[in-house]
């Protein structure tokens, strides 16, 4: 069943402060309570995601971004997810370069409309007639075909929200957006998460956010955006970034998620991991 | 007419655990005063209860065990007969009584069990939930509903999920729009007092109030007692009779409504799954024939009791319920309502009918 949600329905109220401990690419990745997992798998038409990936980190001059392209789903719908990856040129400047960054600035019920919902057996017609308990959620992101779930409340409207707060972590852990280095000047979200050491952090900019904060992602996303575009070193970005190497690394060691996924980065282009 | 509730649950309740969930701070082990008649005196949850019988973890091992093989025993034969739970929901759902019925601790150095139940007790009602499929949320007493833990018991309908969104969509409309904020809000047929409650804290504390009435004595009760532990008696008056009846004093003031009115079709009601058809109230369930009595009926009074700018949503039993009534507003009730919509719910079947009083 396919979401359709008309106009502004869906929010939610309660903010789930939960840290997103999926970094493995490939597989189930488990958080802290064990109960809830992101699963992201390719489907059969396509290179399961570890090769894919390889392609990806074999090449430094080619980068890869996801399809903002709806994927064609499969008949099987309960093959758990699907995750696709297009290649393109990086650096003709021909690449849109909004892709991620458009998903994770929509609204939490714009989110909820590009996905289809499961609770992990829907049948009947629900309401009334059913008694079932099914308060698990399992979201998948059409667009991206990532897949987050909760299931670790027994309230359908908690987990929804957890599912949302984890699917916008692995948006921003997983959707590349292409970073043009000429001219490069971090965006606000970035100089935000960024310590106030920061050369070119402004007194505007405010107080450094923490990855506790819900609006760390964003900066997390752009970060990430740049640590790819310069191939995974942390010194190359912390001159961007107008941060000593080790205050950048600290910076990157304060969140698991984003620890292990500049780590995985890292490891695909033979550079030692972070600790 | 306001409720009062039994001094008991005022006094215990009252007043500093405003608008927090109460899970762990409340426990109902005052003395009791004169017992309120039956029917009006709600049942404490299993998370309520004191914890004062114990256990050894090795007689504990033993029912868990006992509990474990006997929801493993049920394999898929309930969703195969009446799309019921399987083993894995209800392995689920041992967890979650547990969580309820335990309390695990240390006491001078020991590790120490505690329980809300006696072990012979939660013998009985894991038998009760296998045997006599008796709902999850009747054997705990509690169901979890948004943000919220709400007391539920026989008597009174187990909210649902799907009406999650109801407290969404009323969410939505009264953002930036003081004059619906502010607003005297009701939540018809209120059960457990789920609607009402969740609207409740999304109107905040401009001012605004939600009447919440039900036909049932007991949903009453029940609903007083959530509406206390969340601490909005102030801001929630419950009132007993029958949809528009106990409505008359504010007939053309409301600044919206809502309900889930009972919408089954009458001849579903003994086909379905065990839980609902045979332990939840037929009153909170049968729509009539073809399951609209009750939606035509609101529909037929939203006019009079909205006022203008008023808004109302519905929650119906799917399409066909949605599109009649849609049908039905725009045309019996030519110019009455405007901005008409059908929303669905989040496994995307069409759920409730939207619209405002002109
Ligand atoms: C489907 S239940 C909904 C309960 C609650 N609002 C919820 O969503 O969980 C319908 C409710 O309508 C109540 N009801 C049935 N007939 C009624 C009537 N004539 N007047 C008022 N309430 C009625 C029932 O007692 C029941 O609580």
């Amino acid at each position: 069943m396919r979401m359709a949600m008309a106009g502004s329905l869906w929010k939610s109220s309660c903010s789930c402060s939960y840290t997103c401990s999926l970094v493995r690419v490939i597989g189930v990745s488990r958080t802290s309570s064990g109960a809830a997992a992101a699963i992201l798998h390719a489907s059969s038409l396509f290179p399961p995601p570890s090769m894919a990936l390889k392609i990806q980190r074999k090449s430094s001059l080619t980068k890869w971004r996801w399809s903002q392209q709806q994927p064609q789903l499969p008949e099987d719908r309960n093959s758990n997810a699907f995750f696709f990856i297009r290649s393109s040129k990086y650096g003709t400047n021909s690449i849109s370069t909004d892709g991620g960054k458009g998903y994770l600035e929509s609204t939490d019920q714009e989110l909820m409309s590009q996905c289809e919902m499961g609770t992990f057996k829907t049948s009947g017609p629900g309401g009334q007639h059913r008694n079932k308990r099914e308060s698990a959620v399992r979201l998948k992101h059409l667009p991206t075909g990532i897949i987050a779930q909760a299931s670790e409340d027994r309230s359908q409207h908690m987990n929804r929200a957890s599912a949302l707060s984890r699917l916008r972590t692995l948006i921003a852990l997983k959707v590349r957006n292409a970073v043009d280095l000429d001219g490069y000047s971090p965006p606000r979200e970035l100089l935000q998460i960024l310590p106030k050491s920061s050369s070119i952090r402004t007194s505007d900019i405010g107080n450094q956010i923490g990855p506790n904060n819900p609006k760390f992602v964003y900066g997390m996303q752009a970060l990430l955006d740049l640590l790819y575009a310069v191939d995974g070193s942390v010194s190359e970005a912390a001159k961007f970034l107008g941060l000593s190497t080790g205050a950048l690394s600290r910076l990157i060691l304060s969140d698991d998620s984003l620890r292990l996924a500049v780590n995985e980065l890292r490891a695909s282009e033979d550079m030692k991991p972070l600790r | 007419m306001k409720l009062s509730l039994t001094p008991k649950l005022s006094t215990f309740l009252k007043p500093s655990l405003a608008s927090t969930p109460l899970r762990r701070s409340l426990c109902s082990s005052s003395p009791s005063p004169p017992p309120p008649p039956i029917s009006l005196k709600p049942q404490t949850p299993l998370f309520l209860r004191p914890p004062i019988h114990s256990a050894t973890s090795s007689d504990l091992q033993q029912w868990q065990d006992w509990a474990k093989t006997l929801a493993s025993s049920v394999g898929s034969t309930f969703a195969n007969s009446d799309n019921g739970p399987d083993s894995t929901l209800l392995l689920r759902e041992l967890n979650w009584l547990v969580d309820d019925a335990v309390q695990q601790g240390i006491e001078n150095g020991q590790r120490k069990i505690r329980l809300r139940v006696s072990l012979e007790e939660l013998y009985l009602l894991w038998k009760q939930r296998i045997e006599e499929r008796k709902p999850f949320q009747y054997i705990v007493g509690c169901e979890h509903w948004r943000e919220l833990v709400l007391c539920v018991q026989e008597g009174v309908l187990i909210p649902r999920p799907e009406t999650e969104l109801i407290v969404d969509l009323v969410g939505d409309v009264v953002k930036g729009e003081e004059g619906l904020r502010e607003g005297l809000w009701a939540d018809l047929g209120t059960g457990s007092g789920a609607i009402a409650i969740g609207i409740a804290r999304v109107l905040g504390t401009g001012g605004g109030r939600v009447i919440a009435t039900d036909l049932s004595p007991t949903a009453i009760s029940v609903a007083g007692f959530n509406v206390e532990r969340y601490g909005l008696q102030d801001v929630v008056e419950l009132r007993k009779g029958s949809w528009f009846d106990p409505l008359k004093d504010v007939e053309g003031k409301l600044a919206g409504f809502v309900s889930n009115p009972p919408y089954i079709p009458s001849d579903n009601i003994s086909g379905l799954q065990a839980e609902v058809g045979r332990h939840e109230p037929r009153v909170a369930l049968d729509g009539g024939v073809d399951g609209m009595d009750d939606l035509l009926h609101l529909c037929k009074g939203a006019a009079s009791i909205l006022k203008p700018g008023g808004f109302f949503a519905f929650e119906t039993n799917g399409e066909k319920q949605c599109k009649y009534l849609v049908e039905y507003m725009e045309n019996e009730a030519r110019g009455s309502f405007c901005n008409l919509s059908i929303i669905p719910d989040f496994a995307g079947i069409h759920r409730f009918v939207t619209g405002f009083h002109k």
